[in-house]
């Protein structure tokens, strides 16, 4: 079974069965199926996509469109209802956190539970135990029961044991929302690191940001239909667009009580500001572009709507973020003291010479509120900002900076634990570094 | 589009090595692959067939889940009490003696015509029966929901659900066999029995599997009805009372005054009565005669017949219907 894909899904459906009771379960089964005692509820239908090894797709839709079953067809936990699916290598999933963990049992014992039932050896889990206790931080905690974790604890376990088995494609369902920033950050790290040995990752999440960022791809569901497939970045814009649309189409289907608050959410939505584009221009041309040297000047304007300046002032952030989500620096209006005038217009933000060195960067404007604490919206310029610089600096940023021989400077007192016994004189007031400069 | 920071040159490659098991997964996932390709096409015979024939195989690769696992269940049983591991050894100790001195002493209750050396012979009858009884029992009852109890994992991870029910069968023949050793230790050192003979004691591992064959094929057919019917917990409930009393667990059917050989028959189609048959012959050295006036190899090779019979419809009935568990439960 040569073939280029890690995965390959065609024309796959999923319906469940639902009974209204289990009277009907046995009429039908006595019956042998010619009484039909069941609706059947699909939740997926006709997915096709096809994965090279190494590449990652993104799942999208709101709750129910069938996300977390896809993910768990793929998983083989339940099974399709027609088409087809192929998985070259061996799968992981993390579809549940702490799924198969034994809350008497010590983190400990559960990494060999658990690491077994994915399919790991006795001997292999023992050598890679510590590598595992190492990732989840756990500390001591590994030796307490599994019910004396708070939920963050179980993520870093449960992710750490999925990842520690080495998959060629790894499934993971909506499971990071309850780690702490820090270990967010450790388990995208990671995933970066399993695509760049070639892993396939198939993930789904609410987040359109961790879509974005992680995923090259994207399948955006609707009600268990493929809305659209592609690249993540449009699917993802394409999904934003829908969600601000759709609550129109809501309103069409839904009964004269909930149509009330729905209507309500539309003038709320309809009222809410938003950005309606962003771009990055070169200041001296005049020309869009996204490829800079160290040292450029670069203009970023943010194109915006705010119905009801009045009620809502609002506020503008640019940043810079690597694609590992570290944000290397923030523009803010309403640190920068800048009012957004108007209920329409475009505001640029000038940068001149540019410090940030070599790497790709994205370039993310949020819309916050007039005290700056609620976040509108988030919007990812669509390309990224890719800075090259020619010298030999090292680093994130080139820091302005020059050098001094300042031989008349004596140490001052207390610095290290070798004091030289000479040239001190008594004479040095308070140390400097004491007084803050910051 | 590439959004990944490339300047670092090579992946920080840990130290886990790629894994060395790739194949095979899909046979053991319940999900039918033509290539490699998973459809919605149920299992065919001739797939379940093929998956029964491999059953050892099956066994030989998740070793070390069944191990972990009963391993970890029996622990589970056990941590966190007092007397911790001294329970299994101890519950058939205190079992003994409750059978031993109500039936021999307090009761009085002895089989006529026997030598006053093999006065326990009821107590000894009643506790070989109930300690085989119980590992059986206690599988089919608890086995009946253990799919439906570990619902979640199913639903979540993807593992060879048949290592569920076996797991509970394992267990309970363990702590049967803690039972065994001490009673074979006791007849060995004090004087309630006569010693058994070593060569009988070479039929027990063969009496184990076929025990656990046995016992792991009928809570596969529980296990899977209860998956669709939740009525079938409380039928086995019930259903196991009644199959304790017909099967000669506290009563010798040799003893009934008048049974009719027909009666006498339909006690024999139980594969039970063969199995502690078997086991009787080799726990009580086949002491007394008039117990054993039967051939302990019929009895056995009957019991092989349902254990394989059980097994095969049992593994078969869970096989096909396993495909739809996680949606069901």
């Amino acid at each position: 079974m040569a073939t280029n894909y890690a995965v390959e899904v065609e024309g796959l459906h999923k319906w469940f069965r639902i009974y209204p009771g289990p009277f009907q379960r046995i009429v039908e089964g006595l019956s042998l199926g010619r009484i039909k005692g069941h609706r059947e509820f699909s939740a997926l239908r006709d997915i096709n996509f096809k994965l090279k090894p190494g590449s990652s797709i993104g799942l999208c839709g709101a709750n129910g469109a069938g996300k977390s079953t896809l993910l768990k067809i793929l998983a083989g936990t339940t099974s399709p209802s027609a088409g087809r699916y192929r998985i070259n290598g061996k799968v992981s999933s993390l579809l549940e956190l702490g799924a198969g963990f034994h809350s008497d049992f010590t983190g400990r014992a559960n990494i060999m539970m658990n690491g077994i039932m994915m399919g790991a050896s006795k001997e292999e889990m023992e050598r890679l135990t510590p590598e595992i206790i190492d990732f989840a931080e756990l500390g001591d905690y590994i030796d307490e029961p599994v019910r004396t974790y708070s939920s963050g604890m179980g993520l870093r376990l449960g992710f750490s044991v999925a990842m520690a088995v080495d998959p060629d494609v790894m499934l993971i369902d909506e499971v990071f929302a309850v780690g702490d920033m820090y270990f967010q950050k450790k388990c995208v790290d990671k995933i970066y690191e399993l695509k760049k040995r070639n892993k396939t990752i198939a993930f789904c999440s609410h987040s359109l940001y961790d879509v974005r960022q992680l995923c090259d791809e994207a399948l955006w569901l609707r009600d268990g239909d493929p809305a659209a497939l592609g690249d993540s970045v449009s699917v993802t814009n394409e999904y934003t667009v829908w969600q601000r649309n759709h609550i129109d189409e809501e309103a069409e289907h839904l009964s004269e009580s909930e149509a009330g608050a729905v209507s309500k959410r539309r003038e709320e939505l309809s009222n809410a500001p938003e950005v309606l584009d962003a771009r990055v221009y070169h200041p001296q041309s005049g020309e869009e572009r996204y490829e800079y040297q160290t040292g450029d000047d670069m203009e970023i304007r943010v194109w915006w709507r705010n119905p009801k300046p009045e009620q809502n002032p609002i506020n503008l952030a640019v940043g810079f973020v690597y694609p590992d989500m570290t944000t290397v620096a923030g523009m803010l209006t309403h640190i920068d003291g800048f009012k957004l005038e108007g209920s329409e217009g475009c505001t640029s933000v000038h940068c001149s010479k540019l410090n940030l060195l070599s790497n790709q960067f994205l370039v993310a404007v949020i819309l916050f509120d007039g005290e700056g604490t609620h976040q509108y919206q988030k919007y990812l310029i669509r390309e990224n900002l890719s800075i090259r610089h020619g010298t030999k600096d090292v680093g994130m940023v080139l820091v302005d900076h020059h050098w001094n021989n300042r031989p008349e400077i004596a140490l001052p007192t207390g610095s290290g634990a070798r004091i030289r016994e000479a040239n001190v004189d008594g004479t040095q007031g308070h140390s400097s570094g004491e007084d803050g400069g910051w | 589009m590439s959004a990944h920071k490339q300047s670092e040159p090579g992946a920080q490659a840990s130290s886990i090595d790629p894994s060395t098991s790739a194949g095979g997964e899909i046979l053991d996932s319940g999900a039918h692959a033509v290539e490699g390709w998973v459809t919605a096409a149920p299992p065919r015979w001739m797939e379940i067939a093929l998956h029964i024939l491999m059953a050892p195989r099956l066994l030989v690769r998740h070793w070390d889940l069944i191990k972990t696992s009963v391993w970890r269940e029996l622990q589970a049983r056990f941590t966190g009490t007092v007397l911790g591991w001294a329970w299994p050894l101890l519950t058939p100790v205190l079992m003994f003696l409750i059978y031993y001195f109500i039936f021999t002493n307090l009761l009085s209750s002895k089989m006529p015509d026997l030598p006053p050396e093999l006065d326990s012979v009821v107590g000894i009858y009643m506790f070989t029966g109930v300690l085989v009884w119980t590992a059986f029992a206690e599988s089919i009852t608890r086995g009946t929901n253990v799919i439906v109890e570990n619902g979640n994992l199913i639903k979540k991870v993807a593992f060879p659900t048949e290592i569920l029910p076996l797991n509970l069968v394992l267990v309970n023949l363990v702590t049967m066999a803690f039972g065994l050793a001490m009673f074979l230790l006791a007849c060995l050192v004090l004087p309630i029995w006569p010693a058994q003979n070593p060569l009988d004691l070479c039929w027990v591992p063969l009496l184990l599997l076929l025990q656990a064959i046995f016992s792991y094929g009928v809570t596969l057919v529980l296990a899977t009805m209860q998956v669709y019917l939740r009525d079938t917990m409380q039928v086995v409930a019930v259903a196991a009372t009644v199959w304790m009393f017909i099967t000669p667990i506290f009563w010798v059917p040799e003893f009934i005054p008048d049974m009719p050989e027909t009666m006498l028959e339909f006690v024999r189609v139980n594969p039970m009565y063969h199995l502690l048959y078997s086991w009787r012959v080799v726990l009580m050295s086949e002491t007394p005669d008039v117990i054993f006036n039967g051939d302990m190899q019929t009895s056995l090779g009957i019991f092989a017949l349902w254990a394989l019979g059980s097994f095969v419809f049992g593994y078969g009935f869970f096989l096909a219907a396993r495909r739809r568990f996680a949606d069901e439960i």
